[in-house]
């Protein structure tokens, strides 16, 4: 999908404060937001958008709806999917965070039979520096430019972005993951994207941790096709005294019976296991146009 | 969200697993009223593990024997927590012992079945002999069997067995639990089960669409508080290092994480930090409210000593950002002025000491000491947007402006280092 050229886009939820907020400041960025879905709400406007009950509502006057932004609340947030999905809609962000993660797994199982692109929960979106925005990051923080930013933080991407814009590289596209522990498209997704992107010279990647899973997944890619790029990992946090969340069902229940034993740090493991395959991890964020710069001109 | 062992049982009970006739107890005294025939285990309720070997777990044959039982364990407190309910429970002659969970697995992103044929107390024998069945798709009894075949039980147990995980499954789907866990769960002679143990966490963010868990009765320990949305709130964030010189305020998790880690990398340990998150939506710039909650930091602050430079990291508007400034640098005079202040006093008290040159100095002076060496007022390093804008503030010298998050953290190691 072609995300810089003018897509039409629903907002589900948008009666919300917060996403009445976030709509409004998309509008005047220049989105196009074709309508906003929300339940009991149909036949009002959130300043000049549209509101419906239901998105087969709005497809009755829009042709075809390319992505649809989810805020509503958590518990909502499954159904919503499945309606947009039922809908034909392709690209779902889902903004809204703190989803039983029950629920997430269900709609991750539902979009991946019917091959829909989940962003989310918890994504802040998606912004092309100049071109696009969708969602909650603050484009005021980008520029436009050739690094591809893959982030599970805004604000660790704020201040990524400046380095890089500092350092005049700017960004092709920033895409925000989202931090919850269960998320749709994953790091190795976007990676492979940015890979094939004929704007992107160069991606970053931004997060606290990298699960196992991940990581096995980008060995695969690298093997595969290998990295026509470079790619720079930026681990924030591995020195503060946080205490290390695994996910795997064995460190679950070893350190939920050992009680007080801490999990053993994997980071080094995973630094080291990133290094092997050529990807180079930063220290601080002003490094990280160093390691581009570096990359870039050592080659032909 | 931890539930107690009773709590759990509760939950046990509606899906048909099979548990011991039991009773809870809140007063020692009241355990004359017990309906549960001797011998009787009395079991604390606390979340944390290891309360049989720190002996919140008692047997009891007689009513006399269990008041006395009763009082020390509500007097026992078990890493920290002492329990508000005892569990008594008849007793069960079980010829061997094994262990059942499910668990929401993130990395796999699905629910995983898991079994050990070695319950009980000896952890490390049980994790050696852990099995796992993930749950891919929709459940079925499938894989229950498949990890009671995995934990290596045979016979009609494969089918006993099963039936209680696909039980807790149930309770797990409709519940929406992080963990479910039977442990021990008792085998007697004539293959009967009986679910002695059980802990059950439910997801938080799924705790307010289970309306079961309130009619639970949860102690305040249990039940934790989310701060609330839309509001200016900060927190202490649970770092802390006693001989830091540096504290740390930020605008987000994320950025503390971000400075933090910095700092190490600069061989530096911050004291500790906090946190002043903004979730203001309409309104974002809430000025009065925004300096009411950094001049409650400053205070909190004074409380910690050996702070020599507070940092702060923040990323807000223009308007903020010169609202932070304008705090600060009240903060400083006010605190220049308390200074100059106890310092006059000093003088006053010091020449009634050389009048008066009495022996009981410290019956009249008895805060003489601490009058004495007021704490000299930090340092402060604002790393903060917009710096254009906030140029003609008045700063004093013990402000430092920066743009540069990498740069004012040097600044602050620099003063550290240099006092």
């Amino acid at each position: 999908m072609n995300w810089s050229s003018p897509n039409k886009i629903i907002v589900q939820g948008i009666t919300s404060n917060w996403a009445a907020f976030c709509a409004v400041q998309m509008k005047a960025y220049g989105t196009n937001i074709v309508a906003g879905v929300s339940p009991g709400n149909g036949g009002t406007k959130v300043e000049n958008i549209p509101v419906f009950d239901l998105i087969e509502q709005v497809q009755a006057q829009v042709e075809k709806i390319d992505v649809s932004l989810i805020f509503v609340d958590s518990y909502q947030v499954l159904d919503a999917v499945r309606e947009a999905i039922a809908a034909g809609i392709n690209h779902v962000i889902i903004l809204t965070p703190k989803i039983p993660p029950l629920d997430t797994i269900e709609l991750i199982r539902h979009a991946k039979k019917t091959n829909t692109l989940i962003l989310g929960p918890g994504s802040d979106g998606i912004i092309i520096p100049q071109q696009a925005w969708l969602g909650n990051l603050q484009p005021q923080f980008y520029q436009p430019g050739t690094v591809g930013l893959i982030t599970s933080s805004r604000h660790l991407s704020y201040e990524v972005a400046t380095e890089l814009n500092a350092a005049s590289l700017g960004q092709s596209m920033v895409i925000s993951l989202g931090d919850e522990r269960i998320i749709g498209s994953s790091l190795t997704h976007w990676l492979s994207i940015f890979n094939e992107d004929p704007n992107t010279k160069a991606i970053v990647s931004i997060g606290q941790r990298i699960n196992d899973n991940d990581i096995e997944a980008i060995i695969a890619y690298s093997k595969n096709y290998g990295y026509v790029k470079p790619v720079i990992i930026y681990l924030a946090g591995l020195k503060a005294p946080q205490e290390k969340v695994y996910g795997d069902a064995t460190t679950i229940i070893s350190n939920h019976l050992s009680g007080s034993i801490p999990a053993v740090n994997r980071d080094r493991q995973t630094v080291n296991k990133l290094k092997k395959i050529g990807i180079k991890v930063a220290n601080k964020p002003s490094e990280i146009p160093l390691l581009i710069q570096e990359t870039l001109s050592a080659e032909p | 969200m931890e539930l107690l062992e009773y709590q759990a049982k509760e939950l046990f009970r509606m899906v048909g697993i099979p548990i011991l006739p039991s009773q809870t107890i809140k007063d020692s005294r009241k355990i004359k009223q017990l309906q549960i025939p001797y011998p009787v285990v009395l079991k604390s309720q606390v979340r944390s593990g290891g309360r049989g070997k720190a002996g919140g777990v008692r047997f009891v044959a007689n009513t006399i024997d269990a008041i006395a039982a009763a009082r020390n364990i509500f007097n026992l407190p078990i890493l920290g927590e002492y329990p508000e309910v005892i569990l008594a429970e008849a007793h069960y002659n079980t010829e061997r012992e094994v262990f059942l969970a499910i668990v929401l697995d993130y990395d796999l992103q699905s629910p995983v079945l898991l079994g050990s044929a070695f319950g009980g107390m000896n952890v490390d024998l049980l994790l050696t002999n852990l099995q796992q069945v993930v749950v891919e798709a929709e459940f079925s009894l499938f894989y229950a069997r498949r990890l009671a075949a995995k934990m290596g039980l045979s016979g009609k147990l494969i089918c006993s067995v099963s039936d209680i995980i696909a039980k807790m499954y149930r309770l797990f789907f409709e519940k929406d639990l992080d963990l479910i866990e039977i442990n021990p769960l008792g085998i007697n002679t004539q293959g009967e089960l009986m679910a002695l143990d059980g802990k059950i966490k439910v997801n938080d963010y799924a705790v307010a669409r289970q309306p079961i868990v309130e009619t639970l009765n949860f102690s305040a320990q249990q039940s934790k508080t989310e701060p609330n949305l839309n509001q200016i709130n900060w927190r202490w964030l649970d770092w802390h290092h006693k001989l830091g010189k540096v504290a740390l305020i930020c605008g987000s998790f994320d950025s503390a994480l971000l400075t933090w880690d910095l700092f190490k990398q600069d061989k530096v340990t911050p004291a500790c930090s906090l946190l002043l998150e903004n979730s203001l939506i309409t309104e974002a710039d809430n000025l009065q409210l925004y300096r009411e909650k950094l001049w409650e930091i400053l205070a909190q602050l004074e409380t910690i000593k050996g702070i020599k430079v507070i940092v702060l990291n923040i990323w807000e508007s223009a308007a903020i950002s010169r609202e932070i400034v304008q705090t600060i640098s009240d903060y400083c005079r006010t605190a220049e002025e308390l200074t100059l202040l106890s310092k006059a006093e000093q003088v006053l008290v010091n020449s009634a000491i050389t009048a008066d040159n009495s022996s009981n100095l410290n019956v009249n002076y008895p805060n003489l000491k601490s009058n004495q060496t007021p704490s000299a007022t930090p340092y402060f390093i604002l790393r903060l947007l917009d710096q254009d804008n906030l140029e003609d503030l008045p700063l004093t010298e013990k402000i430092y402006l920066s743009s540069n998050l990498e740069a004012a953290i040097s600044e602050a190691i620099t003063i550290v280092k240099s006092n």
